[in-house]
């Protein structure tokens, strides 16, 4: 437009197309314009020329509107067509979103999934790091469990260590390695428990094994001494009986050492070694050791009753030896010598002891034997150990004497039986096998003719052959305990004497006494036993020899010397003397004096002459009985016969005797001094028998003959006819008489009685005086 | 000295070697049984005190060797006694039979009034019996004593044997003693006292 009025005003430039000018340039700031043109009253000029202008711009738009017309259709038809493309391209570009959207969906999801991924990705790689941090822990942790499980402590140990210095570290900032931490001290101390619950569990084992190995360690000392040749008097019954087990315990062949697992020991030692507790450990070890030493050493109380158990007894303890022995050899100073010589010292004085005291229960011979060949064993094994032994080998002594005791014992039994069933009767054989056969049995030390008339007596009884026989035995016995002892001839032989002797002298003395004291015992018997005696002294030689032979000592010359029996035959010929007594006195309680006698019957009372009679059968009878015998018998008789009458004669229930009466009695007496001086055994002394009734003869003889005047003179002098009346006896039968005396007095009092009962007080008072002294 | 009993009887038992005098007696004296024999030497006597009909009797029993070799010294104690066991063995006929012997025995050595019993001893031995009990009986009428099976090893009769033949002294010595001498009052009766001892050796003592 501005080009329209440039054009068609390019010469009118005048004031108002200034102003028009102005107002088609500024838009909005038109009022100073208007003002200006009100202001020259030009307006109307101004209006026309506005109007000028407008029809100017009018018919500038009109020709560009014809100019721009159909261009402008143009274009509407253009845009129409652009519209329905427009359109169309919508559609396409809502159908391709659409597509897209589709499409996108899916990789959005899966795009968010890979983030997904990735960040666990990560997640993994972080974990895995720290995971490889902290495997070790786990890894030598499960070590740890299970090395602990099957008790490999040490290893387990050791795990334990890494796994708190090395490991451990690495992974400090979780709590699971705060707990381990914690953790580990406990599973010290439960590892130094269990290595010492091991070492329990291992004590308690070889408690139980070590009877065992004591076992195999003396099986092997004994076949060990059985295959050696050096020692000598080795028996074969030891070979035969080892060589038989040996087929089946071939596995019991190992050493003592290898039949223990020792592990624990060294085992515990470790893991003692690794805590720091070695001290500790050998301290436990010890005081056990030495507590378990103890309980092996305490014996088991009826010990005594059998082999079996001595047996058990001697292999505990030694196998206790055997063991600390090695654990000595092998344990790294677990225990020292010398603590194992003190234990050895102390359990030797009790293993003596208790040896010592079970045996002495012992009461079987054949028992002794065995435990005695166990204790010689017993000490062999010991000393190949290197342990000390002298008090067993004195044990053993001592249990030699035990062992001679316990024979003795047995042999009463035997003795005792022999005796019992004896008859004590001379053998009498009846044909010539017999004879030969107690001959054999028995050294009869005499010339025997030649032409023997059977049925043969010897003089000794069956008895005798019999002891001889078990004497002998009874020195095979005894040898039997010298048996690998070791002891030099002398020593053996000196031994058996002794115990032979002691056997004789004691054992079957006392055997014989004791059957001299059996009710049914008669004089009889007692004789035969006293005749037997002297024939088993006289074979004292031929035993001498015997033993001689046995032991290879020389002989001892004994001369058959009658002192072996010398205190049972002594007990013998007492016995006999009671016997005899007994019956005395039997027929003494058949006494039955009448002490008011006015007359005396004429005779001997029967009783004493049913004893003279007795006693003229008897020693009438046993011809056989010796002699000395015999007299001392023959004494015994007397005198207790003379004691007895006197007795009864000064009896305090008789209170009253009459002459006849003492007449009576010195008829009996008179009996009893025939009897005496008939020399009813040969080798008596001519009176010597009548010495016993000396005193009751001088009694009687005195009041008989009332011959006081001579008693009175000549008292107290050696050739007194009355020497052995005592005043005092005499006042006693005085008083008895003057009681017996009292009836006549009353009856006759003439002068003759008066005088009569007036020396009788005089008499009565010159011996109260006498006696007064 | 008090008396402890009213009489005292003097018994004797006689008979072969091994018919079991010894053992009868052992029975009687002990009530016991030995098996072992064990002849009895020269002679050996026991006591034992009954009761009889009231009274206290004191038996002394000799027990005599049966050997013929102790002949001499039994023979001698056959005067004193009273009463005389005859002891045979029912095992063993020939004991039986000397049964006679011994009677003459006894009629050539003891008193004529000797109380006298026949004892057939072992008789717990049936199976081995030898003498059957009719023949004893038969001797014991023959000789008008009295009879009487024992055994001193199942001890059986054996009291009974010497009670019986007690009481047969005890009636026949109080029968005599009344006839004699009615009674004093006093019990005091000595039985023993009437036997004469007319041996060598009282003979002296009769003269003093």
């Amino acid at each position: 437009m501005e080009q329209s009025t440039i054009e068609t005003d390019p010469n009118e430039k005048t004031s108002y197309d200034l102003y028009l000018q102005e107002i088609e340039g500024i838009d909005d700031y038109w009022g100073p314009t208007f003002r200006t043109i009100f202001d020259n009253h030009e307006h109307l000029d101004f209006k026309r020329k506005l109007e000028e202008r407008i029809k100017h711009h009018d018919k500038d738009i009109e020709r560009l509107c014809n100019v721009y017309y159909q261009g402008f259709i143009e274009s509407v038809t253009e845009l129409l067509e652009v519209r329905s493309q427009s359109k169309n391209l919508n559609k396409q570009v809502v159908s391709v979103d659409k597509q897209l959207q589709k499409s996108f969906q899916s990789l959005s999801k899966s795009g968010s999934e890979l983030l997904q991924s990735r960040k666990v990705q990560s997640n993994i790689a972080v974990v895995i790091a720290q995971m490889n941090l902290c495997l070790p822990v786990f890894v030598s942790y499960s070590k740890l469990q299970k090395q602990i499980s099957e008790k490999r402590y040490y290893p387990a140990l050791k795990t334990l260590e890494e796994l708190e210095h090395i490991h451990l570290p690495h992974v400090a900032n979780y709590r699971f390695s705060n707990q381990l931490r914690q953790k580990i001290p406990k599973y010290r101390d439960k590892i130094e428990a269990a290595s010492m619950m091991d070492l329990k569990d291992f004590l308690e084992n070889i408690r139980k094994f070590s009877p065992k190995i004591g076992e195999v360690a003396m099986r092997h000392t004994s076949e060990q001494l059985a295959s050696d040749p050096t020692v000598v008097g080795r028996k074969k019954k030891r070979n035969f009986l080892n060589s038989e087990p040996r087929s089946n315990y071939s596995e019991e062949d190992l050493s003592a050492q290898e039949l223990i697992d020792f592990s624990p020991i060294y085992r515990g030692m470790h893991i003692a070694e690794v805590l720091g507790k070695v001290t500790t450990f050998e301290v436990y070890y010890r005081s056990e050791r030495t507590k378990q030493a103890r309980l092996v050493l305490q014996p088991p109380t009826n010990m005594h009753e059998s082999e079996e158990s001595y047996r058990n007894y001697i292999y505990a303890v030694l196998g206790f030896f055997i063991l600390e022995d090695h654990v000595l050899n092998t344990g790294r100073g677990l225990i020292t010598k010398v603590f194992l010589e003190e234990m050895w010292s102390v359990a030797l004085s009790k293993i003596t002891t208790a040896l010592q005291t079970h045996s002495a229960y012992c009461t079987d011979a054949t028992l002794v034997l065995k435990i005695k060949d166990l204790i010689m064993l017993f000490c062999t094994t010991l000393r190949n150990y290197g342990y000390s032994v002298k008090p067993l080998w004195e044990l053993v002594r001592e249990l030699r004497d035990h062992y001679t005791e316990v024979l003795m014992q047995r042999w009463v039994q035997v003795f005792r039986e022999i005796l019992s069933k004896e008859d004590f009767q001379p053998i009498v054989v009846h044909g010539e096998d017999e004879y030969e056969q107690i001959l054999q049995s028995f050294p009869w030390d005499v010339d025997l003719p030649d032409d023997i008339q059977f049925p043969y007596s010897f003089p000794f009884s069956s008895m005798v052959p019999k002891v001889y026989q078990q004497v002998k035995e009874f020195i095979y016995a005894c040898l039997k305990f010298s048996e690998d002892l070791n002891l030099s001839q002398v020593e053996v032989d000196e031994m058996i004497r002794k115990s032979m002797n002691l056997l004789l002298t004691r054992t079957f003395s006392g055997c014989l006494s004791s059957s001299f004291r059996s009710p049914h015992i008669n004089l009889q018997k007692i004789t035969q036993i006293i005749i037997d005696t002297g024939y088993l002294e006289d074979a004292n030689i031929y035993l001498d020899q015997f033993i001689s032979n046995v032991t290879g000592e020389e002989t001892r010359n004994i001369t058959s010397e009658h002192a072996m029996f010398r205190v049972a035959r002594e007990d013998a010929v007492r016995q006999i003397c009671e016997k005899l007594k007994q019956k005395l006195n039997e027929f003494l309680e058949l006494e039955s004096y009448d002490w008011n006698l006015v007359e005396p019957k004429g005779h001997a009372s029967s009783f004493i002459s049913d004893i003279i009679a007795f006693l003229q059968t008897t020693f009438h009878s046993f011809t056989d009985l010796p002699p000395e015998v015999a007299q001392v018998a023959c004494r015994a008789a007397c005198d207790h016969i003379a004691n007895s009458m006197f007795t009864i004669l000064l009896s305090e229930d008789i209170k009253q005797i009459s002459m006849g009466a003492l007449n009576q009695l010195n008829l009996d007496l008179l009996q009893c001094e025939l009897f005496a001086a008939s020399e009813p055994v040969k080798g008596l002394q001519q009176d010597e028998l009548l010495k016993y009734f000396v005193k009751l003869r001088e009694i009687l003889d005195l009041l008989i003959s009332w011959d006081w005047p001579t008693y009175f003179h000549d008292y107290a002098q050696d050739n007194s006819r009355y020497k052995n009346v005592r005043p005092e006896i005499a006042i006693i039968l005085l008083e008895k008489l003057k009681e017996g005396d009292k009836k006549n007095i009353f009856t006759v009092l003439n002068k003759n009685e008066r005088d009569k009962k007036k020396l009788l007080e005089t008499v009565l008072k010159q011996l109260k005086q006498l006696s007064a002294k | 000295m008090a008396k402890t009993y009213d009489y005292l009887f003097k018994l004797l038992l006689i008979g072969d070697s091994g018919v079991g005098k010894t053992c009868v007696l052992f029975r009687f004296s002990e009530d016991a049984f030995n098996t072992t024999f064990i002849s009895t030497i020269g002679i050996d006597f026991k006591i034992r005190t009954i009761d009889l009909e009231g009274k206290k009797i004191k038996l002394q029993i000799w027990d005599t060797a049966g050997q013929e070799r102790f002949r001499t010294i039994t023979t001698a104690y056959y005067r004193g006694a009273m009463g005389i066991m005859l002891v045979y063995d029912i095992t063993n006929e020939k004991s039986f039979e000397n049964i006679k012997n011994w009677i003459r025995n006894i009629e050539e050595n003891a008193s004529a009034d000797v109380e006298k019993m026949l004892l057939g001893n072992k008789c717990e031995l049936e199976e081995k019996r030898q003498v059957s009990k009719e023949r004893g009986e038969y001797l014991a009428i023959e000789y008008g004593i009295k009879f009487i099976e024992t055994s001193a090893k199942a001890s059986i009769r054996v009291e009974e044997a010497f009670f019986t033949l007690a009481k047969d002294i005890k009636a026949k010595m109080e029968k005599k003693l009344e006839a004699s001498n009615p009674p004093k009052g006093g019990h005091q009766i000595r039985a023993t006292d009437p036997q004469k001892k007319p041996t060598s050796w009282l003979s002296r003592c009769t003269l003093l």
